[in-house]
């Protein structure tokens, strides 16, 4: 198994934690995205046209797409069945659509600041507020239940894996987490999955008492 | 804007602060860092680590400490003293390294908070009787003045009662104490007390969140034409002078200046009598593993006992006493004296024998009371979960004190019992036996013993560097009847040591600061730099080869072969 | 036209905006120097032009220098302070990729200088619990030069050559030739008998008073061998760093000594703040009471 990575992706993130938690080995094609732009090159436009990352190569198949990444991880490799169990598959989805957003918004934003890229950070900004007001009273009433994670289960599933990257990393698009005190506790119970791997940026927690 | 320090807020809900979190919090632009300890004490801090100004609130509740992320820096419960500074881990940071606290009090669900209260908290007599219920708090992107006026408007029966920082409003069956938070200048949260809780309070919870959500949209919604005020200033006030300038270890005379009350005295060994110690007024200061207090006794004397508390553990002092017969009657006198309920004046801890927490292994070696500051280390190591040894060597098994932390440290505690001496001179060459880089080793217990033990590591490769020591007592005769003259090189001064006066008591007789704690050759807190003659050392603090160097002197005890010694001061 | 910076200090500096590898040919190219709007462009020929953006007939004067743009809004010095081991022969000089962190230069350059983060920030990569003293090091600062050196300074690195799995003391060297200006010098694998180091270095451009352009890159003996671990090491270190940096408070970087809470480590950070108290800097900074 092959991975196309770059260290600053929170969407190669998603895939190296899942790897991670997974205890799957596999092989690691760093791409130079930045600077180099070898992502745009023509030998990656031809694993993949859209020239995004991650890239996946797993046993004759080459994936690309974060979520699609992580559902055949799960399928191929959780001998658990927990983080994509069949019962659950319509709630997970709603949460890969928010993971989605999240990525509009909060991942946006953090490309402005930090990358310099040119887009509307004010509307950017105002996108990933509105995700998160909603993220923290969902994850709040879901603790009041007694569920620790985004879909109610006693497990977590790779919607929690979909949405933790950019939620972790908002504050480099000035995206401060201070109004969402159910999130932040959300990302303390993710950082003590075991096999957790932190990225430059989104640092490990104490250990749970 | 209208702005009160001095009134108390809620600042956070009880479920914020689950074990090991930090909850990042702020009121009137002030940041907060609250954080649980393991025990239950809720920390209020401000949210800003006085080394490189890194937010507490982004570093590491271990339960008993908070480290900050930058240089993993620690910080004990309830005091904010600095513990460990890890890029220096052979000293012990200086006692006022302490970051900003504020007072707390949890009650009905939240948590209080107040930047310079005036008086106590004083909250809705309403609330003692019933159990009432915490909504979910409700932050809102608007300034305090404009909550307050459109919260009036929240859809749940009247209002019965006001005042600056509470709404109180009532219906057929139900009272909510509505809380307007100041958090910055732009930014409010409300939090709201039901009482009594209701039936379904998960139903109630979701219903005000819905109403609280409506009336955020709608206040939002009114001052979106303004643009957002400015943030509040908020200056951070300065550090202690003491530690602006580069320090050194910070050397302190034994100044008995607290008092603390006798709140519980028992048996914990053989002759062993243990003393739990809590503040008369104010928070004890920050001790680490390794401290040692002075306890100014009844009869005059002064002595000094290890501290044997867990990290964290800052709302008491512990020690452990033995009984000497044989000894100036310091510990009889305690034993003996000392009662609960009696008031005892100590000194803050001091440290000459800090825990290094960056060995690859740390081995322990505790001779019979020697054992005290070694349960204190022990205990750091474990709740770090760093590798240790704890050897512990004692007559009877009744001697072995403390049995219950004993336990509780678990596997690695070895204890001998009734060994002879070349056998427990076998057991230590065995213990120290295999040297390998990063390991280090503390001593603790009688003179021979640590004679004994400080020789077989060298022999075994130790270097001094990885060799620490405490000695109890120097039992050594120590022969004053020389006299000498001392010169101070940057005091351009010449002093005569008679017969029966030490170095020490004759720089302190001429006004000269000179540092001192056991004044007996054994803590080298009176450590002086010698420039030109041959010290006669009488201490058992130095190493071989520090004693053959002639470069220094422990100033309390030791005198000098040469007619002059020039010291460094 | 009046500029929002007022202070000479910084206005009278080189500041760099860009690498040339960034520059389009013939696109004209936006940023921000000390508040001020600023464009530039290169002609297909290689002919460069800096301006106000805000005033097109103001031209601002230019440097081309270790591979970036460089320019000055007020009366620049006469030279930029050298780069030695640029003028070595078998030497290849590449950017390794510029990043914004919201936070003033004074505090990136500190903590471009400080050892004792390495075992907590960079765990595995530069340091590694427990190895976490800070050795004595030398500080010095040269007047004549005008720069801060800080040198015998060394720090456990795990792993600390790819030919070994063990980790050992690494030996850097810290150099502050420039008020927002950075370089490490570390052994060069391979050339460490010869005592040959390889650079890596921050040229900061200070967009506001507390947001920064960070401009990276690396001047080494043997791409080969280099360039993929010094990029790694930019970019992830950086990563790490800004989050970090991010989180300080103040932004600005306090240089009264009871700001904060020094300690022996800290020595090179002292003589920075010391040395920009020294130089009169208001901007970016909360000047000494």
């Amino acid at each position: 198994m092959r991975l196309y990575d770059y260290e600053l992706s929170g969407n190669c993130y998603k895939i190296r934690l899942f790897l991670s938690i997974l205890n799957k080995s596999f092989d690691t094609q760093t791409v130079d995205f930045y600077p180099g732009r070898e992502h745009k090159t023509e030998a990656f436009l031809a694993l993949n046209p859209l020239g995004q990352l991650p890239i996946l190569e797993d046993a004759g198949q080459v994936l690309s797409g974060s979520d699609v990444i992580l559902s055949h991880l799960a399928a191929q490799y959780d001998a658990s069945q927990k983080w994509h169990p069949q019962n659950l598959r319509g709630d997970i989805s709603k949460w890969i659509h928010v993971a989605d957003e999240i990525t509009k918004t909060a991942s946006a934003a953090r490309l402005h600041d930090t990358f310099f890229y040119d887009l509307n950070i004010d509307t950017a900004r105002a996108g990933a507020k509105k995700v998160f007001r909603s993220l923290d009273e969902h994850l709040w009433f879901a603790e009041q239940r007694g569920h620790d994670w985004l879909v109610p289960a006693a497990h977590p599933t790779i919607a929690d894996i979909a949405c933790f990257p950019y939620v972790a990393l908002s504050e480099e698009g000035g995206i401060s987490r201070q109004d969402y005190p159910a999130i932040r506790r959300w990302c303390d119970r993710i950082k003590r999955i075991d096999g957790f791997l932190p990225m430059p940026g989104v640092f490990p927690t104490s250990k749970a008492a | 804007m209208y702005v009160d320090f001095s009134q108390w807020y809620p600042i956070a809900s009880s479920s914020d602060l689950p074990l090991r979190h930090v909850y990042q919090g702020q009121l009137w632009g002030r940041e907060l860092a609250v954080w649980r300890a393991d025990d239950g004490h809720v920390n209020v801090w401000e949210n800003r680590c006085l080394h490189r100004g890194v937010r507490l609130s982004i570093g590491l509740n271990e339960g008993r400490e908070l480290r900050c992320i930058y240089h993993g820096w620690r910080y004990a419960n309830r005091t904010a003293g600095c513990t460990y500074i890890p890029a220096h881990p052979a000293d012990a940071p200086a006692r006022t390294i302490c970051n900003n606290t504020y007072q707390c009090i949890e009650a009905h669900g939240l948590v209080w908070s107040a930047i310079a209260p005036e008086a106590d908290l004083t909250l809705p007599v309403a609330l003692d009787d019933t159990m009432p219920l915490a909504l979910r708090p409700m932050p809102i992107s608007a300034p305090l003045s404009e909550v307050k006026k459109m919260a009036w408007d929240y859809p749940f029966g009247a209002v019965i009662d006001q005042d600056s920082k509470c709404l109180t409003f009532q219906s057929s069956d139900a009272r909510l104490h509505l809380f307007i938070q100041p958090v910055d200048a732009g930014r409010t949260i409300l939090r709201g007390l039901l009482s009594p809780t209701p039936a379904d309070p998960i139903e109630a919870m979701q219903h005000h969140n819905d109403a609280m959500t409506a009336l955020r949209d709608r206040i939002e919604l009114a001052v979106a034409g303004a643009p957002p005020p400015a943030a509040i200033d908020v200056q951070f006030a300065p550090v202690a002078k003491e530690l602006a300038e580069m320090p050194d270890r910070a050397p302190a005379g034994p100044k008995v200046e607290l008092r603390t009350k006798v709140v519980r005295k028992w048996q914990v060994a053989n002759q062993v009598i243990a003393y739990r110690l809590e503040s008369i007024g104010g928070q004890l200061p920050t001790a680490h593993p390794g401290s040692h207090i002075d306890v100014s006794l009844p009869n005059g004397m002064s002595r000094q006992y290890s501290l044997t508390n867990g990290p964290g553990e800052t709302d008491h002092y512990t020690i452990g006493v033995k009984r000497d017969s044989a000894s100036r009657g310091g510990s009889i006198c305690l034993q003996d004296d000392v009662q609960e309920g009696d008031v005892l004046a100590i000194s803050a801890p001091h440290n000459n024998f800090s825990l290094r927490r960056d060995a690859v292994k740390t081995i322990l070696i505790a001779g019979g009371i020697g054992l005290t500051p070694m349960l204190a280390m022990a205990q750091a190591l474990k709740v770090q979960d760093l590798p240790f040894e704890l050897h512990v060597f004692v007559r009877l098994k009744n001697d072995l004190a403390f049995p219950n932390l004993l336990d509780e440290l678990g596997g690695s505690v070895v204890p001998y019992i009734g060994l002879s001496s070349e056998v427990t001179g076998g057991a230590i060459a065995d213990i120290v036996g295999n040297y390998t880089l990063g390991q280090h080793v503390y001593i603790c217990g009688p003179g021979p013993m640590l004679e004994a033990a400080r020789g077989m590591a060298a022999n075994a490769g130790w270097p001094d560097s990885a060799v620490h020591f405490e000695y109890f007592k120097n039992t050594n005769d120590i022969d004053d009847s020389t006299s000498f003259e001392i010169a101070l090189a940057r005091s351009a001064l010449t002093l005569q040591v008679p017969a029966g006066k030490t170095i020490l008591q004759v720089l302190q007789e001429n006004g000269i600061t000179a540092p001192s704690s056991c004044e007996q050759g054994a803590c080298g807190t009176c450590l002086m730099t010698v420039i030109d003659g041959e010290p006669d050392h009488k201490d058992v603090y130095l190493s071989s080869s520090e004693r053959a160097s002639n470069q220094k002197i422990v100033t309390c005890v030791s005198r000098s072969k040469s007619q002059r010694l020039v010291l460094d001061i | 036209m009046k500029l929002a910076c007022d202070d000479p200090v910084i206005l009278n500096q080189w500041h760099p905006l860009s690498s040339f590898d960034e520059i389009a040919v013939g696109a004209t190219h936006h940023t921000v120097l000390l508040e001020q709007p600023v464009s530039y462009q290169m002609t297909s020929v290689g002919d460069v032009s800096v301006w106000l953006r805000d005033d097109i007939s103001c031209a601002l004067p230019l440097k081309r220098a270790y591979g970036f743009l460089w320019t000055c809004l007020g009366t620049p010095p006469d030279d930029i302070f050298p780069i030695f081991e640029l003028d070595e022969p078998d030497r290849q000089n590449v950017a390794t990729g510029v990043f914004g962190v919201n936070v003033s230069f004074g505090r990136a350059i500190e903590n471009f200088l400080d050892m004792g983060h390495f075992p907590f920030v960079h765990a595995g990569i530069l340091g590694e619990e427990p190895h976490t003293e800070v050795k004595e090091y030398d500080v010095e600062v040269s007047e004549s030069r005008d720069e801060i050196m800080a040198t015998r300074c060394r720090f456990y690195q795990p792993q600390a050559s790819l030919a070994s799995e063990a980790g050992a003391d690494v030996d850097y060297v810290f150099r502050v030739p420039h008020i927002n200006c950075a370089l490490l010098y570390k052994s060069s694998p391979g050339y460490e008998a010869e005592g040959r180091m390889d650079v890596i270095y921050m040229f900061l451009q200070p967009m506001g008073p507390e947001w920064t352009r960070a401009h990276t890159g690396m001047c080494v003996i043997d791409m080969d061998n280099s360039y993929e671990g010094i990029r790694y090491f930019q970019q992830v270190i950086f990563g790490q760093d800004k989050s970090i940096l991010e989180n300080q408070r103040p932004k600005r970087l306090p240089l009264d000594t009871r700001a904060e809470t020094p300690i022996r480590a800290d020595k090179s950070a002292i003589a920075y703040r010391r040395w920009l108290t020294t130089k009169g800097l208001t901007y970016g900074v909360i000047p000494a009471l």
